[in-house]
């Protein structure tokens, strides 16, 4: 190992060339979003997993690579060390994911090389953002991200996406910066744009808990991402108020959701744990035997919702202002464009709280479904420490981003020199205290001139008929499924953007076509293969004839 | 001057005539005369190349030409269509008149490469090159458009002698080339003859149609 400028190069690698080592602000804070993942993951069960050190060391690897090499070596060990993870897990889902970590590999690897120019941003953002999950290459994620156990499903959702957007940031903001052009921005928030959309429906209308939150994942990309290119067309348009609030909504956003999302996920694994399904149509009522759990979860889901006093609410309101910013800049379509991006937002945000709301309310609360959902225990204590680990973090988080955006200055300042970064005008401590001193005085005017003494009355019981004899906890029908739940939301836009069967768009229109050629070359191939001799000798002599053709007309003419 | 030339040409052209005559006849019996009719002719051009060329080696090419493909090969493949009781027609893959058609377009297609292609050559090759390309498209052609297995040697063979034609054609070109190629065909029509044997054993006849069948029913 020796150190070599600021980079230190290690003794194995390419022959003669050997790998190199690098820390910057960048790779420092993508290291802290990781670590408390990789710290929950392992003591939440995954700590005797061969597979899955190789993928945290994948992981870092990528994040501190100095050179091309390394950042592919370390980039594509991740690939195939979650494809490992993902193949204990289910099969099919592994095939499906092994293809498009092939297809990043393939985009990547010359991208890397390349000089910089738009060609080799495309390349990246295809091969990173096919990786990331961003849309319209986003529909591996649903299937093969709750495929593993739920540890490696955090570390996949939280930190293995993170590093796919580290390596798109590295390249689009630094080394292509010489060559960037305002539509590569654009780009970036168009995917974006579509991926908070699909992402954030799919979360609502999916029954699966794991699949739901692998679907608020392609959701939360694609914020992020929005972030990323606004700050890209507001550098290279040369806007420094604008780049530097997008660069801070899109990374305070990647902090929140590498924390709370691995949370809801360990989470999930426990349900599965301790009920043995997470069909969101046989839970319920978890809160009462699972309080613990309940109240963890319940954190989760406010960040997963973005709901004020939870950590994804500053992220997106720094990401409302960027848009808002951005919409009051550039000529007439750049204005449409920016509003209509904002109602995009906004049904994003919406959708995200029905998916919240979603989860806590059928799959915690209510009357349970099953009698596994009635039985089930409260959480052990790996998975309790894991969890319990990441909402500490994820409270500071909440209650005062203000702080965590000064620690991320280095980082603006690294991605875009002439940023400007405005302190936040979102103070959560100070909401706290008046909302604390609401609650206080209502309070107070209850006890001091409310109703006095006690009145029996029956209790509300939300609506349910009484329950039959023979069914103990209450006919589960009575109360809405969980398909139930997301009709509204499926006649109102699901059939429109998923069609009648449900299926995501990116599979109907990318990966059926990509089958049909499949079978079709499959086809050709056997074809050939049981052609006879002759047909054989006629093939080799038309094409001897052609050439020959061609060679006469080409000299005649 | 002007006779060498004529006569190279005029022997040029019965010999395409034969290839080209061979696309037309369904009969086994006719294509093997007019296949020694063919390998004759080049026999007799041989010793007219070595005498206008003055090159011993050429003589010594047709007198094996005329032994190999005159005599030799025809006589065997008269055997094997009497072994094999083959007097009838053998079936075509493609109608008759559209693989003259094909022929005629393929001789077109030889003309129209060889003749601009060497512009700066004398004559003599330039003609020679185009009739020899000629009989070799034929050849392959006639092994395509029929079914049989002996019609496809005939084809073979037809090939063959267009490379020979070519080879005689070119002045200083060495007579190993030319051995060792009629040393190929005659390997080429042993192993063809056994494997036709093979094939009689086991299917009780030489018609590759069924045997495509099956080829194509998967294996």
């Amino acid at each position: 190992m020796r150190v070599v400028g600021n980079s230190i190069g290690l003794m194995f690698g390419l022959p003669g060339q050997g790998m190199h080592l690098h820390l910057d602000a960048l790779s420092l804070l993508f290291g802290c979003i990781l670590l408390p993942q990789v710290v929950a993951a392992s003591v939440a069960g995954m700590r005797a997993s061969v597979a899955f050190w190789a993928f945290v060391l994948g992981m870092a690897l990528a994040l501190l690579a100095a050179d091309g090499f390394t950042l592919i070596f370390g980039f594509e060990l991740m690939s195939a060390a979650s494809w490992l993870l993902v193949m204990q897990g289910d099969r099919k889902p592994a095939t499906l994911y092994a293809g498009v970590a092939i297809f990043s590999g393939a985009c990547l690897i010359p991208a890397l090389f390349l000089p910089a120019s738009s060609l080799a941003f495309v390349l990246v953002a295809l091969g990173a953002g096919a990786k990331a999950g961003l849309a319209p290459l986003h529909s591996w994620l649903p299937r093969a991200h709750p495929a593993p156990p739920a540890g490696v499903s955090a570390l996949m959702s939280g930190g293995m996406v993170k590093v796919a957007l580290y390596v798109l940031i590295r390249y689009a903001f630094i080394n292509l910066a010489p060559a960037q052009q305002p539509w590569w921005g654009e780009a970036l928030v168009a995917a974006g744009a579509l991926s908070v959309l699909i992402g954030a429906l799919r979360a609502v209308l999916e029954v699966e808990l794991k699949t739901a939150l692998a679907c608020s994942t392609v959701e939360h990309v694609g914020l992020i991402t929005v972030g990323l290119g606004l700050a890209l067309y507001a550098k290279a348009i040369g806007d420094a108020e604008l780049s530097g609030v997008a660069l801070q909504a899109a990374l305070l956003c990647a902090v929140a959701h590498g924390l709370f999302k691995p949370l809801l996920f360990i989470g999930a694994g426990e349900v599965k744990h301790a009920t043995g399904t997470t069909s969101l149509n046989w839970l319920g009522g978890l809160m009462r035997g699972m309080p613990r759990l309940g109240a963890l979860m319940l954190l989760g889901a406010a960040g997963m919702a973005a709901l004020p006093l939870g950590p994804g609410f500053a992220p997106e309101f720094l990401l409302f202002h960027a848009v808002i910013g951005a919409a009051a800049t550039g000529g007439i379509l750049a204005r449409i464009g920016f509003s209509a991006l904002l109602a995009v937002l906004g049904i994003g945000a919406a959708l995200a709280l029905a998916a919240a709301v979603r989860v806590i309310g059928l799959g915690f609360l209510g009357r349970p479904r099953s009698l596994h959902a009635a039985a089930a225990e409260d959480l052990r204590r790996g998975p309790f420490v894991a969890m319990a680990l990441l909402g500490a973090l994820a409270i500071p988080v909440a209650l005062v981003p203000g702080l965590l955006l000064d620690l991320l200055n280095p980082v603006i300042m690294l991605l875009a020199p002439e940023a400007q970064t405005p302190p936040l005008a979102y103070a959560p401590v100070t909401l706290l205290i008046l909302a604390g001193l609401a609650a206080l005085a209502a309070g107070f005017v209850q006890t001091r001139w409310g109703v006095r003494g006690l009145r029996e009355v029956p209790a509300w019981n939300g609506g349910f008929g009484r329950p039959p004899a023979w069914l103990p906890f209450g006919d589960p029908h009575t109360q809405a499924s969980a398909t139930g739940f997301a009709e509204p939301v499926m006649r109102v836009m699901g059939k429109g953007l998923l069609g009648a069967g449900m299926t995501d768009p990116a599979e109907r229109f990318l990966l059926t076509p990509l089958f049909r050629v499949q079978t079709r070359l499959i086809r050709l191939a056997e074809r050939v293969r049981r052609a006879t001799i002759r047909e054989r000798l006629a093939f080799v002599f038309a094409v001897l004839v052609a050439f020959l053709l061609a060679l006469g007309l080409g000299q005649g003419g | 001057m002007s006779l060498t030339f004529s006569l190279a040409h005029l022997l040029g052209g019965i010999i395409l005539l034969c290839a080209f005559l061979q696309l037309s006849q369904r009969r086994l019996a006719a294509m093997i005369t007019l296949y020694q009719a063919e390998a004759l002719v080049l026999s007799a051009a041989a010793f007219w190349q070595g005498f206008a060329q003055h090159e011993i080696n050429l003589y010594l090419t047709g007198i094996i030409t005329f032994a190999l493909k005159a005599v030799l090969l025809p006589w065997g493949l008269r055997e094997i269509v009497l072994r094999f009781n083959m007097v009838r027609a053998v079936e075509t893959a493609l109608p008759m008149a559209v693989s003259m058609i094909l022929g005629l377009a393929l001789i077109g297609i030889a003309v129209l490469v060889v003749l601009p292609t060497t512009m700066s050559s004398i004559s003599l090759t330039r003609e020679d090159l185009a009739i020899a390309l000629s009989v070799v498209l034929l050849g392959l052609l006639l092994m395509i458009v029929r079914r049989n297995a002996l019609a496809q040697i005939i084809g073979f063979l037809s090939m063959e002698n267009g490379l020979v034609l070519a080879a005689i054609g070119m002045p200083g070109m060495p007579f190993v080339a030319e051995f060792s190629v009629a040393l190929l065909v005659l390997l080429a029509f042993l192993v063809v003859g056994v494997f036709l044997l093979r094939i009689r054993e086991h299917f009780d006849t030489l018609d590759l149609s069924g045997l495509e069948k099956i080829e194509r029913r998967g294996r």
